[in-house]
């Protein structure tokens, strides 16, 4: 008997160990609030990926998004969405009302939108273009993006966590969210679509601390 | 079935299940994952591990009395292979994909040795604690307004909570049944006797 008492303790531990470690200390149950948390705790840079859109040269996102002192609120969109992105889109359309705002404030006038197609064989620039004015986006807060090319796309979408799978009536599915990047352009905190305003707020306080930071 | 033929099936039914093209399939949807792929692999084991020595089986038996350890991996297992994070875990790494079968293999393992050395009260004692985490964890996936897994859709994970409360009840029925069966067997039985 006591030798499956002790098998028992030891797989009851063993059980214990890895349901905590999946769900680190059971704070989360989902591979989303893992990656969230994941990247709170550890910012993720990003690799060099060649991207294009309109009123945009051809650079790569790191460049784009190492903009002295500017702090990027991005997300994944592709322009013929029916689903998740009409509401992404105005969502970033509340948080460019906010942005033109602040201007007139004392907030801080370093925050950007970035949308990043992952439809890149249809999101062409013009098509972009199409798709920002209808939102009526201001290029100078707001920019729609493709990338160029497949492989690097993947590499960003994997290095981003971001999962896209098709949902079988032609649209895709993705974890839709909004990234928020630093001016060093790693990705520093995920935000989900319910908490644009929490999104916008930790931007701005961001954008704060980077100009402090450098006037000092 | 003879022992040696419950391995052989079983050795291929893993070597079947194992190979990329068929795993792939199964990992599809996530009602097909959990509820195909799981029982399928758990099966695989159990027929493998009914055709163990049984040399092997006595040296387990003494780590295993009446099925305790047995019953207690496969209720371990299968309590943290529900969790949703797991589910696209083992869809992005490899290793993970490799220590989820594993743990599979070992749980259907463990159940088959297990199962009868339990006895009656331990069986319901099990199937009392799995049956009610399987109605729950069902429950939460059909009700969860969020997509649990980043790889599925709310609609397959909408249809795999249905299912996993449809298969605890239909295990409680068939375990009633059998038990219902078993007991009115015994019992006429032993009228039978002492009327001879």
């Amino acid at each position: 008997m006591i030798r499956t008492v002790i098998t028992s303790v030891l797989i009851i531990l063993l059980g214990w160990s890895a349901a905590s470690w999946l769900t680190y200390d059971f704070q989360i149950w989902t591979d989303e609030d893992a990656r969230r948390l994941e990247v709170a705790l550890h910012p993720v840079e990003i690799s060099p990926v060649q991207i294009e859109g309109p009123d945009l040269a051809e650079t790569d996102l790191p460049t784009l998004l190492r903009q002295e002192n500017v702090v990027t609120i991005a997300d994944f969109i592709y322009t013929r969405c029916q689903a998740v992105c009409p509401s992404l889109g105005s969502i970033f359309q509340q948080i460019q009302t906010a942005l033109l705002n602040d201007a007139g404030n004392e907030r801080p006038r370093n925050v950007r939108l970035l949308s990043i197609s992952f439809d890149r064989k249809h999101d062409d620039p013009p098509a972009l273009r199409a798709y920002a004015d209808n939102l009526s986006a201001r290029p100078e807060l707001w920019r729609f993006v493709r990338v160029l090319q497949a492989k690097q796309e993947q590499a960003l979408l994997q290095q981003l966590g971001v999962v896209v799978i098709p949902d079988g009536r032609g649209d895709y599915e993705h974890n839709a969210a909004l990234l928020v990047f630093d001016g060093a352009g790693r990705m520093v905190r995920v935000f989900d679509i319910e908490e644009h305003q929490l999104a916008l707020d930790y931007a701005r306080h961001l954008a704060r601390k980077q100009i402090q930071e450098t006037s000092l | 079935m003879n022992k040696c033929w419950q391995a052989v099936l079983g050795i291929g039914l893993l070597l079947f299940i194992a190979t990329p093209g068929v795993r792939h399939a199964m990992e599809k949807s996530m009602w097909c994952h959990m509820l195909v792929q799981f029982p399928l692999w758990m099966g695989a084991a159990a027929l493998l591990a009914g055709g163990m020595p049984a040399r092997i089986c006595k040296v387990i038996a003494r780590w295993n009395m009446y099925g305790i350890s047995g019953l207690l991996i496969t209720g371990v297992t299968l309590a943290v292979l529900m969790i949703p994070r797991v589910l696209d875990q083992a869809l992005l790494h490899p290793k993970m994909e490799l220590a989820k079968l594993t743990a599979l293999v070992l749980a259907g393992m463990a159940l088959r040795l297990s199962w009868r050395p339990a006895g009656l009260i331990l069986q319901f004692f099990f199937l009392g604690n799995m049956l009610p985490m399987m109605g729950v964890v069902g429950w939460l996936y059909t009700e969860s307004p969020l997509r649990l897994c980043n790889a599925y859709l709310l609609d397959d994970q909408i249809q795999l909570g249905n299912w996993l409360i449809g298969l605890a009840a239909v295990i409680a029925i068939v375990w009633l049944s059998w038990i219902t069966w078993r007991i009115t067997y015994q019992e006429t039985r032993q009228t039978s006797h002492r009327e001879m």
